[in-house]
């Protein structure tokens, strides 16, 4: 049993700060005033370009060197990516959930078009759409438990964000223009500059997440498989967080819980159940969906999100 | 030179198809309260925007103490000293008044906000100038008068010289205007100088030392407060000579239309009680006005009764029968017209032509369909009948796309079509909102026609001299209630303000109408 | 007018989209691009129809069987997508009523030998039941249909492995193949018939997933288009879409038409999947537990390149199904097949911005009026082609 509940809290560990990383993103695009659907899709492109990156990069190099470039590099493809989210919802007033709709499809495939070129050219003939890597250096061991980097930078980001959001000059101009644009801009605080901000930093951090989600668990990725819906389960953590990275770490948690029981049912007491993992892998949904039931109703949603702002319509 | 501490001269800013600034010169002196006079769509909010860097003008300069100045946006209108209180606040609802107060110019260190400073200035201004309010209030929480005061504190927080009040007493009960009336005057006498815009003489008469008129985007004239009458602004501001008394009969009501008996509605966002125990009738040939604030319960009252809003308590009658627990349509067909708060959101859909906006609620009716297949000849002919009945004017007649008519067209067309309908019981609900003196004079004349071919008329309005000029009856709601009943030659609007507010309550019970 | 600038907004993005691919192509490998990957791309096997050594060989039309056999489905999302558009949802829940559609379709088919028509009938109706769940959701506890529709899409796929693998003792799961069987094999009764008017359209394209489905898409598009123009149903759909406080204050049931909206979208991916599960070639595979159907989401690009409009959902589905084919075409060791679906994905990103392109072809239009015409005319011809392209195949399948 408690080796059970070990596995448990390494999995939920594993799966919730990801959610984490990744809700915390959606939290920031969404007080700047523009839903990120595409949030799954950066995801992809995150891990995509990250885990390349690590591919590529000589093993001689320092350890420490290896992992803080390709994570850098999974953050800046994740904004680089969601630029084009900015783009076409702030500055040409697109409607923002086509538009990230259009990303996730996208993400996918590029990713698939990348890595089967890659593996071509690394061995021509091979058409495969897996990654192979080495996650050994992003891993280390606290007593019992295996625990990774992103763990701790996902920590660290976590209270940067609630700092930044309400303790910062840029945080109150921020979620003004999620509010209220239009007070926004009397004031003078430049909404798109704002928005942008918003959009790009939710897409570093689901570039990270889409990374973290991938490389701590496994040393091999099939890259059709995208990032299984994860982006989207941080959409409704975000919502079930209330918009807030205090109640958002709680809310991955949570949903990280839903999400392990996939990994550990089979060695644990769930085993009798005779579930297929297909039921388990089912449970955050529905869970996200139940937990929606019961918070639609009195939504915290910033009031102006979704909504393109131009400035000549007041 | 430097008498005048802003001056726009020749300004004109044109929007696809309309000229809404056209050749406008405006001047402001040194610690003077200079009001702004036009009718809705004039030109005055265009104007001020100009001036306040939300728009760039097509002709014309601005000059500052004399000398030229560009204001591409609000933060260079701020550096000139420039500040605004705009019609429609521009708070952020869920940030406190203080965070409001700073927003744009906080105080920081190295980005992190630092609070408590702030909060002394603040309070400091807010005692020197009177504007009373709570620092740590959330905005959403807090009553529409502290909200401007909250935005007068936004400006002199930035040490504004030049304050501009579009539109302030739009939302303010007669109380109110006149503590507004003394902090402008305060204001004005410690050197700020102040641009008031209005479309009320009343109160231009009483505060401003001059005024500017503008009329249909063009600068009429500007005239010494002191030298002028109400009659002749009115002149200035619609070309013509303006009855501003509305002549009508006596009413006399008969039997008792809409019966509406312990009526409460919660809200639908949060769970408190919005409508409480409201208790009235409307009888046939009588204008029953429901005054108050906004926000005080009136849309939420109104919505019960045509049944957008579901009720949690009580019953409501329309001759006799009842209609508590009928669907929208079927009190629609009972014979409820309602010419709704907000015609975009509810009366129109604009992306529709006028011919299906016409037949909004009859499209089922056999006359306009068979078998679920909708006949467009008939749908044509009957819309095309009542545009020339009410005059209603487009484009391209019936077929004209909604959203390009103007609002005092589009009012029409919702008129038209409730009127129509020959209801039992008309409910308009602010219908006079943001439109000319023509089209103002053309609805108050149909509404007594109502009236007089023995409708009963529900009437709910913001607006008080419309309140005084069109009901024979008024009902004051105050957070909920309904607070006092008077006949409208009864009562002054300073009675009326004080039932408002809430400061004085009378138990409103129906026996006394009966 | 105004519909024309809205056909060359859709040309525009169609035509930027693959102008997108192309640049994508050359960074892959530019001295192989055009010859091994644009021109197989966009022709997409069309030469190959007229090539007088397969003609003679009776293979020169499997190509264009192919795109329309693979266009039926698609358009069928696209007019899921549509309609439910119409009424302001955004059904991006296709994918997992497609999936429904897909377990209702083979369950009858393989496990309870039923005809065709049941079939049909089943893929439908388990493709309404999933879309009405959003609906519900919509209407009675205000849940954003683009989230439930999403979470709707997961627990859908997970649902049907787990019945249609059956811990691998399921009736529909062929273990030596680790796929679920395909009706071919099992009952040829359930497959969708492919005699059109005494032409047997399997031979005639020498393609075995042939048949006479795109008939049904056709009919199914012009009833959409009469419902939502001409009558009371679709007025008030409309309404709802357009602004739904006034279609309140009409006394619309609000409610009902958001349920019925989403059932019907619903049953239209559900029928969509029907089509292709039914067509002969189609194989669940219930291991692969993590993607999704592309069909769902093809919906998409097809709803919006075909400008919300039923017939115009016929037309894009082609185009898209002919890039789709064609990515197929391209030499798969420098080019992978994926790169159509991102020119699709490209095209749904422009689509995005529909309205300003429109604006700016307006402007163009005016502009080009006063002077000289010739880019106004190089846009319309354009619009020839492409509907020529379409006309084209469909002459081909009447024959």
């Amino acid at each position: 049993m408690s080796a059970g509940l070990l596995i448990l809290i390494k999995f939920t560990l594993l799966s919730g700060i990801v959610l984490m990383y990744v809700a915390l993103g959606g939290c920031f695009s969404e007080h700047s005033g523009v839903i990120n659907i595409a949030l799954e899709g950066v995801m992809v492109i995150g891990a995509l370009f990250g885990i390349l990156t690590l591919c590529v990069l000589p093993k001689s190099l320092p350890g420490f060197l290896i992992v803080t470039i390709s994570i850098f590099v999974a953050m800046l493809s994740g904004i680089i990516y969601s630029s084009l989210l900015a783009f076409a919802s702030i500055n040409l007033k697109a409607d923002q959930t086509i538009g990230g709709t259009a990303l996730n499809i996208l993400a996918t495939a590029i990713a698939l078009v990348v890595v089967k070129r890659y593996n071509n050219v690394i061995n021509p003939g091979s058409q495969s759409p897996k990654l192979t890597y080495d996650n050994s250096l992003f891993l280390f061991k606290v007593g019992p438990l295996t625990l990774n980097v992103f763990i701790v930078l996902g920590l660290i980001l976590l209270i940067a964000s609630y700092l930044v959001l309400y303790k910062t000059k840029f945080g109150l101009h921020l979620r003004a223009c999620g509010e209220h644009p239009q007070a926004a801009d009397s004031v003078g605080i430049n909404v798109y500059k704002m928005r942008w901000a918003g959009v790009l930093i939710s897409g570093g951090l689901a570039g990270i997440g889409g990374m973290a989600y991938i490389v701590p668990s496994v040393q091999i990725w099939n890259f059709e498989v995208g990032v299984g819906g994860m982006g989207f389960l941080a959409l409704a953590v975000m919502i079930f967080g209330k918009w807030h990275p205090g109640y958002i770490f709680l809310g991955s948690l949570f949903f990280a819980i839903f999400k392990s029981l996939a990994n550990i049912y089979d060695s644990t007491f769930l085993a009798n159940f005779h579930l297929t993992k297909e039921i388990y892998n089912m449970m955050p949904f529905i869970a996200s969906l139940i937990v929606l039931m019961f918070t639609s109703k009195n939504s915290k949603a910033p009031k102006a999100e979704g909504i393109p702002y131009d400035k000549g319509m007041r | 030179m430097a008498d005048y501490v802003i001056e726009m001269l020749g300004i004109s800013k044109f929007f696809p198809g309309i000229k809404a600034n056209d050749n406008i010169t405006l001047q402001l002196k040194r610690g003077e309260i200079h009001a702004l006079l036009g009718e809705n769509g004039a030109g005055k909010s265009t104007l001020m925007s100009v001036l306040f860097g939300l728009y760039q003008p097509d002709e014309g300069v601005i000059k500052k103490d004399g000398k030229v100045v560009k204001i591409n946006n609000p933060n260079d209108a701020n550096d000139l000293k420039i500040g605004m209180v705009h019609q429609h606040f521009k708070l952020v609802e869920c940030y406190t008044v203080l965070e409001n107060i700073i927003l744009g110019v906080e105080p920081n260190t190295a980005g992190f906000l630092k609070l408590s400073e702030t909060r002394e200035k603040i309070i400091n201004l807010s005692n020197k100038y009177g504007l009373k309010i709570d620092p740590d209030a959330v905005v959403e929480n807090i009553t529409v008068g502290m909200q401007q005061r909250v935005e007068i504190l936004k400006m002199l927080y930035r040490d504004n010289d030049i304050l501009i009040f579009d539109e302030p007493t739009a939302v303010l009960t007669p109380q109110e205007i006149d503590e507004l009336m003394l902090i402008m005057k305060k204001l004005a006498s410690e050197g700020k100088s102040i641009l008031f815009i209005s479309h009320k003489l009343s109160e231009i008469m009483s505060v401003a030392n001059r005024c500017s008129v503008l009329r249909k985007g063009k600068y009429i004239g500007t005239v010494d407060i002191k030298d002028t009458t109400p009659e002749d602004l009115s002149t200035m501001m619609v070309g013509r000579k303006v009855n501003l008394q509305l002549e009508k009969k006596e009413a006399a009501p008969s039997e008792t239309v809409l019966d509406v008996d312990n009526l409460t509605v919660s809200s639908s966002s949060s769970k408190k009680d919005v409508v409480k125990d409201v208790s009235f009738n409307v009888r046939r040939g009588e204008i029953v006005c429901i005054a108050g604030i906004e926000g005080n319960g009136q849309t939420e009252l109104v919505q019960a009764i045509t049944g957008l809003m579901k009720h949690k308590n009580g019953t409501i009658k329309l001759c006799g029968n009842d209609i508590t627990n009928d669907s929208i349509r079927e009190r629609s067909k009972k014979g409820i017209s309602h010419i709704p708060e907000d015609r975009h959101k509810h009366g129109l859909v604009l992306d529709y032509n006028l011919a299906q906006n016409m037949v909004l609620q009859k499209y089922r009716e056999p006359e306009f369909q068979k078998f679920g297949f909708i006949k467009f000849d008939a749908i044509k002919k009957y819309a095309q009948r009542l545009i020339k009945q009410f005059d209603v004017r487009s484009g391209q007649g019936v077929d004209t796309i909604v959203r390009s008519m103007s609002g005092g067209n589009q009012q029409k067309a919702i008129i038209a079509r409730e009127i129509d309908k020959d209801p039992e019981l008309l409910i308009a609900v602010q219908p006079t909102r943001g439109l000319d003196v023509g089209a103002i004079e053309y609805i108050h004349k149909a509404i007594i026609e109502q009236r007089d071919a023995g409708k009963a008329v529900l009437l709910v309005s913001l607006e008080l001299d419309e309140v005084m000029n069109l009901s024979d009856r008024i009902l004051v709601m105050y957070e909920g209630e309904l607070v006092g009943e008077f006949k409208s030659s009864e009562v002054t609007t300073e009675q009326l303000g004080l039932f408002m507010t809430g400061a004085k309550k009378d138990k409103v019970s129906k026996e006394a109408t009966k | 007018m105004k519909k024309c600038v809205a056909i060359a907004s859709s040309l525009v993005c169609i035509i930027l989209g693959l102008l997108f691919g192309l640049i994508f192509l050359v960074c892959l490998s530019p001295a192989d691009s055009i010859e091994s990957g644009f021109k197989p791309l966009i022709m997409s096997g069309l030469d190959s129809a007229f090539n007088p050594i397969l003609m003679e060989a009776g293979s020169n039309l499997i190509k264009v069987g192919q795109t329309i056999a693979e266009a039926t489905p698609i358009i069928m999302t696209g007019l899921s997508v549509a309609f439910a558009f119409k009424m302001g949802l955004f059904n991006i829940g296709a994918a997992g009523q497609y999936t429904l559609g897909a377990l209702g379709a083979l369950y009858f088919a393989l496990v309870l030998h039923c005809p065709w028509y049941i079939c049909l009938l089943a893929a439908t109706l388990f493709g309404a039941v999933w879309g009405m769940i959003p609906g519900l959701l919509k209407a009675f506890l205000n849940i954003n249909e683009v989230i439930s529709c999403i979470m709707l899409n997961w627990i859908g796929l997970y649902a049907v492995n787990t019945i249609i693998y059956g811990n691998g003792k399921s009736a529909m799961y062929n273990s030596s193949q680790s796929k679920a069987y395909t009706v071919a094999d099992v009952n040829p009764d359930s497959l969708i018939p492919s005699n059109l008017f005494g032409i047997d359209l399997t031979q005639f394209f020498a393609y075995k997933a042939a048949n006479i489905s795109l008939l049904f898409v056709i009919i199914i598009a012009v009833v959409i288009l009469v419902v939502l123009n001409f009558t009371t149903f679709g007025y008030e759909l409309k309404a709802c879409g357009l602004n739904k406080d006034a279609a309140k204050y009409a006394g619309i049931n609000e409610k009902r038409n958001i349920v019925l909206a989403m059932l019907i979208s619903g049953a239209l991916a559900g029928f969509g999947a029907g089509l292709f599960y039914l067509s002969g070639t189609a194989q669940w595979n219930p291991q692969d537990s993590t993607a999704l159907p592309a069909a769902g989401f093809d919906g998409i690009t097809v709803a919006l390149l075909g400008l919300l409009n039923p017939i115009g959902c016929i037309f894009s589905g082609l185009f898209i199904s002919h890039i789709k084919v064609g990515g197929t075409m391209m030499v798969q060791s420098i080019f992978p097949s994926e790169i159509s679906e991102v020119i699709t994905g490209l095209i749904v990103y422009l689509c995005a911005f529909t309205p300003i392109i429109q604006e700016k072809i307006t402007k163009f239009m005016f502009k080009s009026k006063r002077g000289t015409q010739p880019d106004a005319n190089s846009v319309s011809s354009d619009d020839n082609d492409i509907d020529n392209d379409n006309i084209d195949d469909n002459d081909k399948e009447d024959k």
